[in-house]
């Protein structure tokens, strides 16, 4: 994935941008552990393969981090990355241990969650990981077929994943996601139904399904620039994203945002809150922050990270805010990928936005209801059946049609 | 400076016969250029030459000749080839007494070749025939000469060959032009005239106007009088081209440069002026110009309404260094507000539209081009229209009459089948076929200009495999069987994209035309249903199947700024695009009614 702010690293790595403003006491805190047992072919996160690199270091300039910009009583705690499950239970203790003495998570975060991989999870991690305070927990299973597994490049097997599921609940962790791919290369809509079918008979309480896409600058993205690769048909993929949804909702699974299915009650919180276009804070390489209306980022690379850290405490390497009226495009167009839509005068609150400002937005989704893309009930607006896969469509009329701004 | 060592021409040839490398050559031999700033085709100095490698401007220049001792100037003028900038070798002719006929020795004598031998012919020119290209392994000079005898009745045994390439045989071309062409006549004593061949526009120094000086003196510092305008002005500097302008205190019968007085606007000069002094307002004015032809019409839109006063701003820049496009305020139903041109071709067209948006940045929708159509109403008067949407309703009018071009044709003979095929599919009329020589013919032929500019010329090229080529002159208007063909985009007629069509194609027309908008116009959230019709009655229809799936799998804290940037980036993408409706229809869509393919 390129960067995502062209601001030109300095030579000696002097952060261009000040540390963003501190984010206030219960602000939800996302930490990136960017190391990964190998890439696999079509991730754009930022993440790198774990083979020769200090991790311990990592953490330490992650906690050093922490203590200059992590904000107190965070209400959420999200391990992400790369592969969190990769580190050992020495060093997610030293991690989590640390990050309570400076922000006392374990007392204020009424979810934690941690992203784990089937080849670093067993039932060792999975207990280690509940002692810490980590009761909720994703594993990346992506496939059931092995050969696609290797396609993708990951280094694990489908019987693996099933073991990994076995073992976090073994260790009793009681909410327990599960990451799939759809729309791979070759892949019938019945083969779909039927793996997601074994994966449901787990009985997650949360799945993440996630049509394939081809991102920029990964290995999937040039192979189907010359032709290794071709993505599915729209007519299939289109099968699959209702079969989806149809299969998990029979299973009690609700599709509360375009690719993500809960039980009631086990919605993702730390991702809600993105979608409702909230603050956070984010910490090691390439975490983004949002706080008030100002969204920053650190380098998308390990040794800058570091150097800044050393320097500064922080590692901010840009920021942007959006005006007035993109942030309520903004708001509209995350929303919408939520089961329960937008209502005007949470975005009016949330974008801090005028009533004209907001007026604008409602004319425009005035006429996407008439044009059977949006429905309206009260005061709320959500994607209709028609309008759901092709939430982007429908947020390019309000990130393009609305007068832009950043400023 | 006497006369008699003067000698004025100009360069002529087909499209790429080596007139702008032949000059080069005199530049180089005559020491005017020094090597070491020679770059290949140096008078093609406008950035859209040199990326097109063509000339589009007829550029002046002078240059100083040896022969047996004795010293003469040469004032020489490299013309374009074009179809399209005929306009400026005629205007170049009037400057000279001679012309160099520049025929590449491996593709023969071409449309050009005939047109522009033809035009200095009729100006009374001196022709010497230069066999260009003989380096090249497949040149055949002496069937070349043969061939310009045959077509242009002009001998050519004798004539010079020549590589403007290598320099090979150059300088013999030298001598030749000081013994072939004549010293121009004058009476050095007679008061000033001088004769106003071209003019550009300089932003530092304003318009610089190119001058030959027919009778009498001018000197810096003079006051002079533009008869034609009755504009006067003082010679605030006079000069040659050498080839940068350089001053002089006066020119005087013969001579050939520029003279410059702070006018502001090419507008204030009229091409084909004659230049006389303030107090000698009483000279015969010399023979001037026709007035440049606008042979086709299109529409410029910007695409975001609010360009619409930037967009006047850069037509009059623009029109300042070139006066041969007319532009007028127009609106259309679909697109609002924009501005009517008129081009002398296509590629003209083209070039326009290029410099409009690299010099000024702009975004713009262009509709298909149009010829100007007569048209009886009747109530006995006529309206002139250049845009099909402008068409009356066919109860308010008895007939319409579209302009009529003489096609001259030049092709191998083996083609001779297909080109007369091509020229009848496009309603083309017989006049007569020639042998230049055993192995090529000139065919001339009638056709609708609205013909040509639809997709005559690639079907001649594509059917002689690039061998065949095309000149034409407008030769009058006639009535013809035509009709409005509508398209409409989900049951609203867009007038942008209406044309008129012979009765008899109106129909695979209108299902060619459909077929293309439906290539060019993306995928919407609804279903685009596009009809072409003539009157009431819909003679095609097509449609666009709604975009079912368009969403991004992932979208987390740390991807939205980059996500946003790309779901904005999707809309640079979207430039050249305008909403009708609720459709957008990008640029390509607009030029669908252009060409079958
Ligand atoms: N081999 C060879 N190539 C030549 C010769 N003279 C010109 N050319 C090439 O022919 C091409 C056209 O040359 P130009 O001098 O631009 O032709 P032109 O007649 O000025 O073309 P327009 O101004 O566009 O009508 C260029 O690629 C030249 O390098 C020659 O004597 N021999
Ligand atoms: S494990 Fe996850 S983060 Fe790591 S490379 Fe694979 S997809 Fe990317
Ligand atoms: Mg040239």
């Amino acid at each position: 994935m390129e960067q995502q702010e062209p601001p030109p690293t300095s030579r000696r790595d002097e952060p261009r941008v000040s540390a963003p403003p501190r984010a206030t006491e219960g602000t939800a805190l996302y930490v990136h552990l960017p190391f990964c047992a190998a890439k696999c072919h079509y991730c754009d996160f930022f993440s790198v393969p774990d083979e020769g690199q200090d991790i311990d270091g990592m953490i330490a300039a992650i906690l050093r981090e922490a203590e200059v910009r992590a904000p107190a009583r965070p209400r959420t705690l999200f391990l992400g990355g790369g592969t969190p499950s990769l580190l050992s239970a020495g060093q997610l203790t030293t991690l989590l241990d640390g990050l309570q003495e400076i922000t006392g998570w374990r007392g204020s975060a009424a979810e934690v969650s941690a992203e784990c991989n089937p080849e670093s999870l067993d039932l060792d991690k999975a207990r280690c990981l509940l002692d810490l305070g980590v009761p909720r927990i994703s594993i990346g299973f992506q496939s059931l077929d092995d050969e696609t597994l290797k396609l993708f490049g990951r280094v694990h097997t489908a019987t693996e994943s099933f073991r990994a599921y076995e073992s976090a609940r073994t260790a009793g962790i009681e909410h327990v996601n599960v990451d799939l791919i759809y729309a791979i290369p070759g892949q019938t809509a019945d083969e779909w139904s039927a793996d997601l079918g074994r994966v449901l008979d787990l009985r997650p309480d949360h799945l993440s399904a996630y049509n394939l896409t081809f991102e920029e600058d990964t290995r999937f993205k040039r192979w189907l620039d010359r032709g290794r690769l071709e993505a599915a048909e729209e007519e299939v993929e289109l099968e699959m994203f209702h079969a989806t949804r149809e299969l998990a909702s029979s299973s009690g699974l609700v599709a509360y945002e375009i690719s993500n299915h809960a039980r009631p009650n086990e919605q993702c919180s730390h991702n809600l809150n993105y979608w409702r276009n909230g603050e956070y804070v984010g910490i090691g390489p390439g975490a983004v922050s949002k706080v008030e209306h100002t969204r920053s980022g650190n380098p998308r690379s390990i040794s800058p990270y570091l150097r800044r850290i050393q320097g500064h405490g922080h590692a901010t390497e840009w920021s942007e805010t959006p005006g007035e009226v993109a942030r309520v495009a903004e708001c509209w167009w995350l929303g919408l990928r939520l089961q329960g839509g937008v209502d005007p005068a949470e975005v009016a609150r949330t974008a801090g936005a005028s009533d004209a400002a907001i007026e604008v937005s409602v004319t425009l989704a005035t006429r996407l209801v008439g044009d059977g893309l949006l429905e309206r009930s009260e005061a709320r607006y959500t994607l209709s059946e028609q309008g759901l896969p092709l939430a982007d469509a429908v947020a390019r009329e309000f990130l393009q049609r609305l007068p832009q701004g950043v400023d | 400076m006497d006369p008699k060592y003067i000698r004025n021409f100009s360069i002529i040839a087909h499209i790429d016969h080596g007139k702008s490398t032949l000059a080069d050559r005199i530049l180089e031999i005559t020491g005017t250029v020094q090597k070491r700033e020679m770059k290949a085709q140096l008078l093609d100095d406008m950035e859209l030459e040199r990326e097109r490698g063509i000339t589009i401007k007829a550029r002046a220049v002078t240059a100083v000749h040896e022969m047996n001792g004795q010293k003469y100037v040469f004032n020489l003028i490299d013309t374009p080839g074009h179809v399209d900038f005929n306009y400026e070798v005629e205007k170049s002719m009037q400057a000279c007494e001679g012309a160099i006929l520049l025929v590449d020795a491996s593709q023969g004598v071409e449309a050009q070749t005939v047109a522009n031998a033809y035009l200095a012919i009729e100006a009374d020119l001196e022709i010497l025939t230069v066999l260009n290209k003989v380096d090249l392994g497949h040149a055949r000079p002496d069937e070349i000469a043969e061939e310009v005898e045959n077509s242009l009745a002009i001998e050519a045994t004798d004539a010079c060959r020549i590589s403007a390439k290598t320099g090979v045989g150059v300088d013999a071309v030298l001598d030749r032009i000081v013994d072939s062409f004549p010293a121009p006549q004058g009476d050095p004593s007679a008061p000033l005239r001088a004769l106003i061949f071209d003019a550009v526009y300089d932003e530092f120094r304003g318009v610089i106007v190119y001058l030959r000086i027919v009778d009498g003196t001018l000197k810096k510092r003079d006051r002079v009088l533009m008869k034609g305008t009755d504009k006067k002005f003082e010679a605030v500097d006079i000069g040659i081209f050498n080839p940068k302008m350089e001053s002089r205190g006066s020119l005087s019968v013969g001579e050939v440069g520029y003279f410059v007085s702070n006018i502001k606007a090419l507008g204030d000069v009229r091409i084909g002026d004659t230049l006389t002094l303030d107090k000698t307002p009483d000279v015969d004015m010399l023979p001037g110009y026709r007035e440049p032809r606008h042979m086709v019409y299109a529409d410029f839109y910007p695409t975001n309404p609010k360009d619409y006063e930037t967009m006047r701003e850069a037509l009059d820049t623009l029109s300042l260094s070139d006066s041969s496009f007319s532009y007028e305020a127009v609106t259309s139903e679909a697109l609002g507000f924009g501005y009517r041109c008129g081009f002398l071709g296509l590629l003209h067209m083209e070039i326009i539209q290029q410099r409009l948006e690299r010099e000024h940045d702009l975004d713009m929708i262009q509709t298909a081009p149009s010829v100007t159509y007569k048209v009886q109403l009747k109530d006995g008067t006529e309206e002139i229209i250049h845009s099909p949407g402008a068409l009356p309703n066919p109860d308010r009018f008895d007939e319409v009459l579209e302009p009529i071009v003489r096609v001259s044709m030049i092709v191998p003979a083996e083609f001779i089948g297909v080109t007369m095929t091509i020229s009848n599919d496009h309603r083309g009329i017989f006049v007569r076929q020639e042998h230049l020589s055993p192995t090529r013919v000139q065919l001339v032929y009638d056709v609708p200009l609205a013909e040509i500019m639809y997709d005559f010329y690639d079907k001649l090229k594509s059917a002689t495999r690039g061998f065949g080529t095309l000149n034409y002159d407008l030769k009058g208007y006639e009535p013809a069987d035509l009709v409005k063909l509508s398209i409409l985009v989900n049951g609203d007629e867009v007038d942008a994209l209406c044309a008129i069509v012979h009765k008899s194609f109106a129909d695979p027309r209108g299902r060619a035309i459909l077929k293309k908008l439906r290539k060019e116009i993306p995928r919407h959230m609804f279903e685009v249903r596009l009809q072409a019709a003539i009157g009431s009655r819909i003679i095609a229809r097509e449609s666009i199947a709604a975009l079912r799936k368009d969403v991004t799998a992932k979208c987390y804290g740390g991807d939205i700024s980059r996500k946003r940037k790309l779901l904005e980036k999707q809309k640079a993408g979207k430039r050249r695009m305008r909403q009708v409706g609720s459709v957008d229809i990008p640029q390509k869509a607009f030029l669908s009614v252009l060409g079958s393919e």
